[in-house]
């Protein structure tokens, strides 16, 4: 069997331990309690800990330590039930209302809304007023009052579950709302529901303990802890320390609860802000030494390295080498997983938290000075490149900008602090580049907000951010992926016409290799972390040279027009190796079915299109050399 | 816009009437009866009934209800049973009380919890540990039995300020804020510690957002990236925070004022209740709920400033 | 028709195994939002594969959702098989419809992270009540028709890679023996090679088991190869509808035309000459104008656009809804040289 993952950790061992300690000590109290639980003592009040008493004993002689463990059962249980009375009513509700809908959602969260506002403790010492003093029946009305947020929490979430395409498939094939909900949303919920309940359990302790103090809790003689703590209280002339053993086996108790909640959680809290973000520390690697000839490129990439988490770990790019002469557009081709978006992001130092550069360079004629290399800049030199030479566009153009302000905000911002303008002309100039990137009604997008843009009209905004900078270089990661073919062509021609008017050189990456013919001069054909072929776009795409290119490319659904379409397309058998599996030959030799003994040996990368590379030792002379197309696979799961 | 407010404005009314209703009809609910009160310890039933009969006790319901309601839509909330004041001059005489209490102190965990919640998601590393251990502790002991210790600490044996009573701020400013200055850190801690912990979560959770990536990848200064926009982002969350704090400030008002023995709501919601004065205890609920749902209504104004996409859906 | 996509070897005078008649779907409510589904009619021939093409807002998804019941249409019919199913309630469809079945776009959340491939097959087989000795038998026979081998079913989806979870999903399609399958969106979140490998699957099944299918896509190249016949969708509404070769290589309509001169092709030459030709045609911007409540929807971008466009709807006439399709062959882009 599986332990459960809140088992895992030292934390939640503990609190495990503590909680179960807890409730087994006060269920068999009066078996091993050293002392009855109303035995006085006049002759030892008010005592602190002593070997007899280790706890001390409170104004009656009564021993401290018993009285607080046979109390431990009414101060804990009563919580219990108002947990459970919670999410009984919260969590059904909850389900009911994400699945019928609009009115019966509006009908529950309005009485949701209702109890929420009611006074709680108010209502409480009312209804006590009205039916005395029962604990158990108070936290079963404090339940109900629960319900609320429980209910709150877990429509959210619900409503978010159904959203998941599994829930929408066996709706379809028929499964029962009830089944629906027990076998499909209610599981994934599980994680959630388990540290809502050790929280909202803390939270009702606490209050319990509350009520008790005010003496709405058991009747006296009987110990609770905030009885004890309100007992404590009359004597803190005379007896300080009566307060503290209730108050430390209170606060466990609370500890617990939630360092159980936590521990289910799965740590996530304890998740820290990315490096980045904090403080900057040491650089990670010095510069290469040594003045560089680039030859007129503007940038020059050689033997490029990047690993997660230092020079010994994994490595997700190997090796990469290209040039970027000014003014051309350089289209990094491939699959996921092949390393396209790491290595374009590597360049001005943006990858992900724990990814670094671990070997090679990065060359890049700068604006005022002589060639430097990027990967070894500290993380304030970088800071000074980035948006002033070499601007970044990506994916999700929708959540790329900043919800909170406006576009014109988003514009000024850098404007400002890129030109040294005033706000007037900052304003005048972002309304210029909004005109240079094809939006028309400028005053108005200025003064509209991210949420309220379609996909199309926030890239262009983005594209315009990236120019506030007038920048030399463009890295454009997969910009078009997310939108419509009709609107990623408009996109397409205005990145060809700011290449044409402005000079700009553009790295664009796309799994795409149409996106690459319409907008690339010159394009890289990534594959498992290396590039294995790079050229001219008319020669790697027209003539490849490559198996994997020329694989790539048959697998295309898209045929040139006037071809009839394959009765099957040509694929790849196979699936991509991950970083681990990576072989120290040539990586796509167990797909390739020109694959030989010698593939097995490192693969250089060798020249070939004029000025272009291909990592091969069978490179093709023609497509046709590759073999007919192979039947559907039959994939073995790893 | 106007419609929502309108709409919200609405729903706040259905609240108090809802809240109203509930507490009538525990108050109903109960064993006892005003008559019995009223007519005194050792009365005769018959003297009771009487009693019960001239405070329209034996009327149906409903019509008891709306006559209270009536009373209560021009300011008049009746009398005590116990000592025939006036519910609404003793309850907004009481009212500024509860309300210093809960305004500074949610002034004041706001302050604090935000300096050190950003600390503690900027630096990180022990910084951040110290926090989430520090304000977990907090957390986990009783308001009542901090403010029993700091009593302890600092009014008794350090005699430094009162352990309880009020002072007006008409009768001294600086007595009124002496009196108010234990009961205003007790709940100061707790309530630092919630809003702590929520400006870190929300922090690092807003500077995991794609547009901060954005920023950073147009080189914007770092502080311009946690202060202005990540904070900006955190901010509704924090807020809505803020005021769950203020709303359990009044609710939960009760135990610490019986501590410090504050003349405040809460200590008026406990004699009612406890003595039985029912048309105190209707009262006290209403005046809690209309505080609640005000509170609410700015709730949400506050939030629609902060967060376009609120404003414009 | 295309001649190497084989023709369905059912006589087209047969009831259609889906027949969708002017469905309207409209999200919010009516006079304050445009239907996401605007009067939308069209056949799907018994063993024949329709390809549904359109782009974001084009309600190709709504008319998946709705055929499946998981969006109630505001008016219009849905017939399987002849018999109405319109109104049909989830449990309803129980009964009426257990030969319709679906598979979704996204590899990674169509399947129940918490559930064994093997549960998640089984539960259809539940609700129909198929014995249990029958049901360990189909699951192992729809695994080994997508390719995957038995032991598979003991496995858990976090185990296989987005294109395995594609076949398991349409393993699930199949277990039941279905006659019409709606896919959505089913090959768009795969990679190249994986998109590939699981075309040629479809393909295959669509040769061999004679099933109608419902493709619902974005890419023409995908819908080329695998339908015969296909309806263009924009704003919600049918633009043309015809053959999946014509369409796709001659298309009639102004909207099909920017579609396919959108698309663009890997030989950059020839996408040259293409963008070219489309940047001639004087198509406007996407969502540069709101869309139009009356007229056709295209109106606001199309070059031909007239007044009558602006306020009459264009009826479907010979697979076209245009007004002026007869000028529409000066839009079309040169054919290349041969």
């Amino acid at each position: 069997m599986r332990v459960p993952r809140a088992l895992r950790t030292a934390g939640g061992v503990l609190s495990a331990a503590w909680l179960v300690f807890l409730l087994f000590a006060s269920v068999t109290a009066s078996w091993w309690l050293p002392y009855p639980v109303d035995a006085q003592d006049p002759a030892h009040t008010l005592a602190g800990p002593s070997s007899s008493h280790w706890l001390g004993t409170d104004e009656l002689g009564r021993d401290a330590a018993s009285r607080i463990a046979a109390g431990s059962w009414i101060s804990v249980g009563p919580a219990l039930l108002a947990v459970i009375v919670a999410f009984g009513i919260g969590i059904p509700l909850a389900l009911a209302a994400a699945e019928h809908g609009r009115w019966a959602e509006h009908g529950f969260s309005r009485f949701a809304e209702l109890l929420l506002a009611l006074p709680s403790i108010v209502i409480l010492l009312a209804f006590v007023g009205a039916v005395g003093v029962h604990p158990w029946a108070i936290m079963t009305v404090l339940g109900v009052l629960l319900s609320a947020p429980v209910y709150r929490i877990f429509l959210g979430q619900a409503q978010s579950l159904r959203t998941r395409l599994y829930v929408d498939a066996a709706r379809v094939n028929g499964v029962s709302s009830l089944r629906v909900n027990l076998r499909h949303v209610l599981p994934a919920m599980a994680t959630t529901i388990a540290v809502q309940a050790a929280q909202l359990f803390a939270i009702s302790v606490l209050i319990e303990a509350g009520l008790a103090f005010m003496g709405f809790g058991p009747s006296v003689p009987s110990p609770s802890w905030g009885g004890l703590i309100a007992a404590a209280s009359q004597h803190v002339y005379d007896d300080p320390w009566l307060m503290v053993p209730t108050g430390v086996v209170l606060a466990l108790t609370v500890i617990a609860a939630n360092g159980l909640a936590d521990a289910v959680a799965g740590g996530r809290e304890r998740e820290a802000v990315p490096a980045r973000h904090r403080k900057p520390r040491t650089i990670v690697r010095a510069a290469s030494a040594g003045p560089h000839d680039a030859g007129g490129m503007l940038l020059d990439v050689r033997d490029l390295t990047v690993a997660v988490g230092g020079p010994d770990g994994p490595a997700l790019v190997t090796g990469v080498s290209f040039a970027l002469p000014p003014g051309t557009v350089l289209g990094l081709v491939g699959e996921s997983g092949c390393g396209k978006t790491m290595t374009a992001r590597a360049l001005p130092g943006l990858l992900p938290e724990g990814v670094e550069v671990t070997g090679g360079s990065v060359w890049f004629a700068g604006r005022d000075s002589a060639d430097r290399d990027l990967a070894g800049l500290p993380d304030n030199e970088l800071r000074a490149i980035r948006g002033r030479e070499i601007a970044v566009i990506s994916q999700e153009p929708m959540v790329a900008l900043d919800p909170m302000f406006s576009v014109g905000y988003q514009l000024t911002q850098p404007i400002r602090r890129f030109r040294g303008v005033g706000r007037a002309e900052a304003r005048r100039i972002a309304a210029e580049l909004l005109g240079q990137v094809g939006i028309v009604d400028a005053g108005r997008m200025l003064r509209s907000y991210p949420h309220q843009l379609s996909g199309g009209m926030a890239q262009r905004v983005c594209i315009a951010l990236a120019l506030t900078g007038s920048p030399k270089l463009l890295i454009a990661d997969e910009p078009t992926t997310a939108l419509d073919v009709t609107v990623q062509a408009e996109i397409l021609s205005l990145l060809r016409a700011l290449v044409r008017t402005t000079g700009l050189s553009v790295i664009i990456v796309s799994h795409d290799p149409g996106v690459v013919a319409d907008l690339c001069d010159e394009v890289a054909v990534m594959y498992a972390g290396q590039v294995v072929e790079s050229g001219t776009v008319a020669e790697v795409l027209g003539q490849p040279a490559h198996p994997y290119t020329a694989a790539l490319l048959a697998a295309n659904p898209h045929v040139a027009e006037g071809l009839p379409v394959p009765e099957r397309l040509p694929s790849i058998p196979g699936t991509v190796p991950a970083p681990p599996d990576w072989p120290a030959g040539c990586r796509f030799a167990s797909r390739c079915s020109l694959a030989t003994a010698e593939c097995a040996a490192p693969v250089p990368a060798t020249p070939v299109h004029g000025a272009g590379t291909v990592r091969c030792v069978h490179p093709l002379s023609s497509p046709a050399e590759l073999p007919v197309p192979h039947p559907v696979e039959r994939g073995v799961p790893s | 816009m106007l419609t929502y407010l309108a709409r919200r404005l609405a729903f706040a009314v259905t609240t108090v009437l809802a809240a109203s209703v509930v507490s009538f009809l525990l108050v109903h609910a109960s064993s006892g009866s005003p008559g019995a009160i009223t007519a005194g310890a050792g009365a005769t039933p018959a003297q009771v009934a009487a009693e019960n009969h001239r405070l329209g006790w034996d009327q149906p319901l409903v019509t008891q209800y709306l006559t209270w309601l009536g009373h209560a839509a021009s300011g008049n909330f009746g009398v005590s049973l116990i000592d025939g004041h006036d519910i609404w001059s003793d309850l907004t005489a009481r009212l500024p009380v509860t309300a210093s209490i809960a305004v500074f102190a949610t002034l004041l965990s706001g302050v604090f919890g935000v300096l050190i919640g950003v600390a503690a998601a900027v630096r990180g590393g022990l910084a951040d540990r110290s926090v989430t251990v520090g304000s977990g502790v907090a957390l986990s002991l009783p308001q009542f039995w901090i403010g029993i210790l700091l009593v302890y600490l600092i009014a008794i044996k350090a005699h430094l300020l009162p352990a309880t009573g009020y002072v007006a701020f008409s009768a001294s400013p600086g007595q009124y804020l002496q009196s108010l200055a234990l009961p205003v850190i007790t709940l100061t801690i707790t309530g630092t510690a919630i809003i702590a912990r929520t400006t870190r979560t929300g922090m690092i959770s807003a500077l995991r957002q794609e547009h901060i990536r954005t920023l950073h990848a147009l080189g914007t200064p770092p502080w311009r990236i946690r202060y202005v926009h990540a904070l900006r982002f955190a901010a509704a969350p924090v807020v809505s925070v803020l005021g769950i704090q203020f709303i359990a400030l009044f609710g939960g008002s009760v135990v610490i004022e019986q501590l410090f023995a504050l003349p405040g709501l809460g200590q008026a919601a406990q004699n009612a209740i406890g003595t039985n004065d029912f048309p105190a205890v209707q009262g006290v609920v209403v005046i809690a709920t209309v505080v609640v749902v005000i509170t609410n209504l700015v709730l949400d104004l506050v939030l629609g400033a902060i967060d376009p996409r609120v404003r414009t859906a | 028709m295309n001649a190497l996509v084989p023709a369905p070897s059912v006589p087209a005078l047969s009831v259609p195994a889906l027949s969708v008649r002017d469905l309207t779907v409209r999200y919010g409510r009516a006079g304050k939002t445009l239907p996401a589904v605007d009067g939308v009619s069209f056949d799907v021939a018994p063993a024949e594969t329709l390809g549904l093409v359109g782009e974001s807002g084009s309600g190709k998804s709504t008319i998946g959702k709705a055929i499946l019941g998981l969006q109630p249409p505001n008016a219009g019919r849905i017939l399987l098989h002849g018999t109405d199913i319109t109104g049909a309630s989830l449990r309803q469809r129980r009964v009426t419809a257990i030969d319709l079945r679906a598979v979704f776009q996204d590899p990674y959340s169509s399947l129940n992270p918490a559930q064994t491939i093997g549960q998640t097959l089984i539960e259809p087989l539940q609700v129909l009540r198929v014995p249990k000795d029958q049901r360990r038998p189909r699951i192992l026979e729809s695994l080994a028709a997508v390719g995957l081998p038995a032991d598979a079913a003991d496995r858990y989806p976090a185990r296989f890679s987005g294109g395995q979870r594609q076949r398991i999903a349409i393993a699930r399609a199949l277990v039941c023996d279905p006659q019409v399958i709606v896919l959505d969106e089913p090959v768009s979140a795969l990679d190249l090679s994986t998109q590939a490998q699981v075309l040629n699957l479809l393909a295959d099944l669509r040769d061999s088991r004679q099933l109608a299918l419902l493709f619902i896509a974005h890419d023409l190249g995908v819908i080329r190869f695998l339908a015969q016949r296909v309806v263009v969708l924009y704003r919600g509404q049918v633009m043309e509808a015809g053959g999946a070769e014509d369409v796709t290589q001659r298309p009639r309509h102004p909207y099909s035309i920017a579609l396919t001169a959108a698309a663009p092709v890997p030989q950059p030459a020839e996408q040259a000459r293409r963008r070219a030709a489309r940047e001639a045609l004087g198509v406007g911007t996407a969502g540069a104008t709101p869309p139009a409540a009356a007229g056709c929807p295209f109106a606001t971008r199309c070059p031909l656009a007239t007044d009558v466009c602006h306020r009459e709807r264009p009826p479907l006439v010979l697979g076209v809804a245009c007004h002026h399709a007869d000028q529409v062959a000066r839009l079309r882009l040169p054919d290349r040289a041969a």
